[in-house]
């Protein structure tokens, strides 16, 4: 029993072997990219929108509405790379219940490849907000003496995000596959269901998780004064 | 539990491949048609709002132009009052000055009729009256009423003639006129009588049907007349009185 799928070779291109994760990674990219250009090749202002388009708007205006709790004020491109995040994790964990499929967020490869994007994101959008020198100071608060300790909460940052959601959803593949031998009618469904949960609470935690950490990188927005009486 | 770095990295590039392509096909048109869409609102509700905005002011505009009619047709109506007033009076005025008028001409329609009655009555009256004395004087006395005119007139003369011949200065024609022409026999005598009054004069006699019957001596520019004016006079009030006596009510009362 493989559990990582990683170590499933699909096929090989060009010489180079391509794994489950890959090509899964692949078909998500496939389903979303496509999904998206179906749903928006007649969009123009003069057309009504229909219920997929308008699934699409509540779905990318509710990612906005979550960045904008969480980073008050944020640009577009947060919401570009969180609400891919999200919408990546999240597919591929729904996935899930299709036979066959191993979601690429069940390899430690997969979520180490998104919380190193998450790493390289932070100073990034911190130094796109603040200048270098700003950024850079972030790391010397409040005091220089704390220099080390932000230096290894970056990292552990990093590390916690792709150990919790590949713990989760590898365990849950993992556990749905060893109960299915067990007691292929029932319990593997249940889990399922549970695994629908989790995998999209998880997707959840890790857009908003990575969110959290940028927009603490970003400059805080002035937030408007509130009439006191 | 292993990491295969290969992997991770192509991950990590198949995920930035995801952020741009999700950012082509999905972010960048759904949130423009969202811009789009909320833009157009936003006109809408400017538009919306200027709508309301010239509908207050044609509201507005319609109230003003409905007072200035109100207070227009209430300033045409006191002209409208005042004018009919104004005719109403002219008209008024008119009428009593027609009225004014007519009543003028109504009287001196009635003067007329009543002069022309007056002469009337005199004339009728007079007629009358000569008729009757003539008729008198022939039953009564066998005498004309010619003969006794011009023995009146030479009567009347006599104590008058020294007076008659100074206001005549040299005139000698003394004239005898009357309404219709004298008898031959009364020519004779009035000529006897007034030359022996006046020898020198030299008597003629003439008609004027315009005289009051009567005899008028006229020697140069003095004269002497009797004529029957007075009496018709007299009948004429005395008719008068006699009418204004008889034409009023009388109370009859039974004495029993």
């Amino acid at each position: 029993m493989n559990l990582s799928p990683d170590q499933t070779i699909m096929f090989e291109a060009w010489g180079l072997p391509v794994n489950a994760t890959i090509f899964y990674t692949w078909v998500v990219m496939i389903l979303l990219t496509v999904g998206s250009m179906l749903i928006t090749r007649n969009l123009r202002p003069d057309v009504p929108p229909n219920r997929w388009r308008t699934t699409l708007e509540v779905v990318v205006q509710g990612i906005q509405s979550q960045i904008n709790e969480v980073a008050r004020g944020s640009s577009r491109y947060l919401l570009y790379y969180a609400g891919t995040l999200f919408l990546f994790v999240a597919t591929s964990n729904l996935l899930l219940v299709v036979p066959g499929f191993e979601p690429p967020t069940s390899s430690l490869s997969t979520t180490t490849g998104l919380a190193i994007s998450v790493l390289i994101a932070v100073p990034l959008f911190g130094i796109t907000s603040r200048g270098i020198g700003g950024y850079l100071k972030t790391y010397v608060q409040p005091s220089f003496i704390m220099l080390p300790f932000n230096i290894i909460s970056e990292f552990s940052r990093g590390i916690s995000l792709a150990i919790r959601l590949y713990g989760n959803i590898m365990s849950g593949a993992v556990i749905a596959a060893i109960l299915l031998s067990v007691a292929p009618f029932f319990f593997p469904v249940v889990m399922d269901v549970l695994g629908l949960l989790t995998g999209m609470i998880q997707a959840y935690i890790f857009a908003i998780l990575a969110t959290v950490y940028i927009s603490s990188a970003i400059a805080p927005t002035p937030q408007p004064q509130k009439e006191t009486p | 539990m292993s990491i295969d770095w290969i992997t991770v990295l192509a991950q990590i590039a198949n995920f930035l491949v995801l952020v741009w392509l999700l950012k082509r096909f999905l972010y960048r048109p759904i949130l423009d048609g969202i811009d789009a869409r909320e833009a157009e609102i936003s006109n809408r509700m400017n538009e919306a709002v200027e709508a309301k905005d010239k509908a207050a002011a044609v509201e507005a505009d319609y109230h003003d132009k409905l007072r200035a009619l109100n207070l227009s047709q209430s300033e045409i109506s006191e002209t409208i009052r005042k004018s009919a007033e104004d005719q109403r009076d002219a008209l008024l005025a008119e009428a009593a000055q027609q009225m004014k008028a007519e009543r003028e001409n109504w009287q001196a329609h009635l003067g007329d009729e009543a002069h022309k009655f007056t002469t009337h009555l005199h004339r009728v009256g007079a007629e009358t009256l000569l008729s009757l004395t003539r008729k008198a004087l022939t039953d009564l006395a066998d005498e004309t009423l010619e003969e006794r005119m011009a023995r009146h007139l030479v009567q009347q003369i006599k104590p008058m003639v020294e007076d008659l011949k100074k206001a005549a200065g040299d005139a000698t024609v003394a004239t005898v006129v009357s309404h219709d022409a004298l008898p031959v026999p009364v020519q004779k005598i009035l000529k006897a009588e007034i030359l022996a009054l006046c020898p020198n004069a030299t008597v003629t006699f003439k008609t004027d049907s315009a005289q009051v019957p009567g005899l008028m001596f006229r020697l140069g520019g003095a004269q002497i007349a009797w004529t029957l004016d007075s009496y018709i006079e007299g009948l004429e009030s005395l008719m008068e009185d006699r009418l204004n006596t008889s034409a009023g009510p009388k109370v009859v009362t039974d004495a029993s």
